[in-house]
């Protein structure tokens, strides 16, 4: 469904990604691991569009979307769940919602998913009139769940959804996470938190200062002991 | 004589919400200070006398200011500020002043270094409320401001592209992650801004009965005043601001016996706004 060929992202003369290649399949969980400063966002933003590659391919379904702006992107049905959130702080939770939704313009279809992402977060039911950056941090994230899942995405990105949650807000994260999987939607997870991240993903990347030095299956990946040494606490 | 300095004022504070309004917007979109916005306002007020010469109709004049100001605000839009937009913010500005100065000395070359009139009469009368007269003028200020703070609202609060319009002020990239044409919303933001400044233009051509080349140099600066007093990027809060200024100037003027410079107000509060207050009346923190 996406593939990625040796793309190379610089900000400005510091080379973030060098020469990076993975891909992932219809349906599949796949979760790129490595340390704080290794690249992981910058691949997110390359794919989004956010962040121009200086060479190399992104492919998706089939079509070169390397040069394509980042709306029509998301019209093609990818989209990112940003670090840190990054909410539309003055819209009400239901505005922010809708915006999620904002290339589609059945009326209807709209209703309805906006009911379903009120039933997988009752709170932000709620909480639908509040503004949005009222919410607590762990709401806040639902939020932006919701909000990408209003697309009726065929490809979600993550991007540190874990990151500064209180412990039972990002178990419920990967629950979440989890069952969009069960569901057949496509993720691609980019996590500081490697022992959650392999544990629901089907396959993994390990990233080490802009190039990928492994790559497997998610189960095979935590059980390898260097894995276990540099990321998972031995 | 009090309510009657306070008629004047709010004409006057509401020619300055409109024309700041498109400066508000602008910076809420891009982080761009546009002060050639007051060159389209100055624009505004010549398309809008040729177009009277023509057609001897306010409301037509009106109308092709509105129309002709939101054509070049793409076209600045376009053509100086999406060049310039990922090099450090001092350039488009520079770029902005530069445009403004040009326009002004090409209003002078075209139209004469002269004041015009501008006769038009859009034919309301004036108003006798208890001791205080509405003006004719006065009343067609306050309905045309009316009428298009309306029409704004209406845009901003109930439909989509309000919504987009809002978002994409927020956090650009994440709207672009939404599927929101950020660079039709930007535009969108310059068509409406400038299509106000045009319309304060006519306004003010007729309200004082002149048009002449630097009538956009005052506006320019004092725009920049009030978005600050109102709070960078708060449409209500430029609102607020344009007419606290100018009921604020009138009154100092009008009431009092201190010799002072009414441009001079506008500054003062800026500076006192941004030393004590940065964020403005009703700006976000």
């Amino acid at each position: 469904m996406l593939r990625v060929e040796g793309i190379e992202v610089f900000y400005g003369e510091f080379q973030a990604v060098s020469g990076v290649s993975f891909q992932v399949q219809e349906g599949e969980l796949v979760a790129i691991i490595g340390a704080n400063g290794a690249g992981k966002s910058t691949i997110l933003r390359a794919i989004m569009g956010l962040q121009r590659c200086r060479s190399g391919r992104i492919v998706f379904r089939d079509r070169d979307i390397t040069a394509m702006p980042t709306h029509q992107r998301a019209r093609l049905g990818i989209t990112l769940v940003p670090e840190g959130r990054r909410l539309f702080p003055d819209l009400t939770v239901e505005q922010n919602l809708l915006i999620g939704a904002y290339r589609r313009i059945d009326p209807a279809e709209m209703e309805e998913d906006l009911e379903r992402i009120y039933g997988l977060f009752p709170v932000l039911k709620e909480r639908r009139s509040q503004i949005a950056k009222t919410l607590s941090g762990g709401e806040q994230q639902m939020l932006a769940i919701g909000r990408a899942l209003m697309s009726r995405p065929q490809l979600i990105l993550m991007d540190e959804v874990s990151l500064g949650l209180m412990p039972k807000y990002v178990d419920e994260v990967f629950r979440t996470i989890e069952g969009l999987h069960r569901e057949g939607v496509t993720l691609l997870l980019v996590e500081q938190n490697a022992r959650k991240a392999l544990a629901i993903a089907d396959r993994g990347y390990v990233l080490e200062t802009g190039r990928v030095v492994m790559e497997g299956e998610a189960a095979r990946l935590a059980s390898d002991p260097r894995v276990k040494k540099a990321y998972l606490g031995g | 004589m009090i309510w009657q300095q306070l008629a004047n004022g709010l004409a006057i504070g509401s020619v300055y919400a409109l024309i700041a309004l498109g400066l508000t917007m602008v910076y809420g979109v891009l982080r761009i200070l546009h002060i050639a916005h007051a060159g389209i306002y100055a624009l505004g007020a010549y398309i809008g006398l040729l177009a009277f010469r023509f057609v001897p109709n306010f409301w037509f004049s009106l109308v092709v200011a509105m129309a002709a100001c939101s054509l070049a605000g793409i076209l600045v839009k376009r053509y100086l500020y999406m060049p310039l937009l990922t090099l450090p913010r001092i350039v488009p500005l520079i770029a902005s002043i530069g445009l403004f100065i040009a326009m002004e000395e090409i209003f002078r070359i075209v139209a004469g270094p002269y004041v015009l009139s501008f006769p038009a009469d859009p034919g309301l009368g004036s108003l006798q409320l208890g001791i205080v007269k509405i003006t004719n003028n006065q009343l067609l200020v306050f309905l045309v401001t009316c009428i298009l703070l309306a029409v704004l609202w209406f845009i901003m609060s109930k439909t989509k592209l309000g919504l987009a319009m809002k978002a994409t002020s927020q956090d650009l990239e994440i709207a672009s992650v939404m599927g929101i044409d950020t660079e039709r919303i930007i535009a969108a933001n310059f068509l409406i801004g400038s299509a106000m400044a045009g319309a304060a233009g006519v306004l003010v051509g007729v309200y004082f009965n002149s048009v002449y080349p630097t009538m956009g140099s005052i506006p320019a600066y004092k725009a920049l005043a009030i978005i600050v007093l109102g709070g960078l990027g708060s449409i209500p809060g430029t609102v607020l601001g344009g007419l606290l200024i100018g009921v604020g100037e009138t009154l100092l003027l009008g009431m009092t016996d201190i010799p002072f410079p009414r441009d001079a107000l506008a500054f003062i509060i800026m500076i006192l706004i941004l030393m004590f207050r940065p964020y403005g009346l009703l700006g976000k923190e």
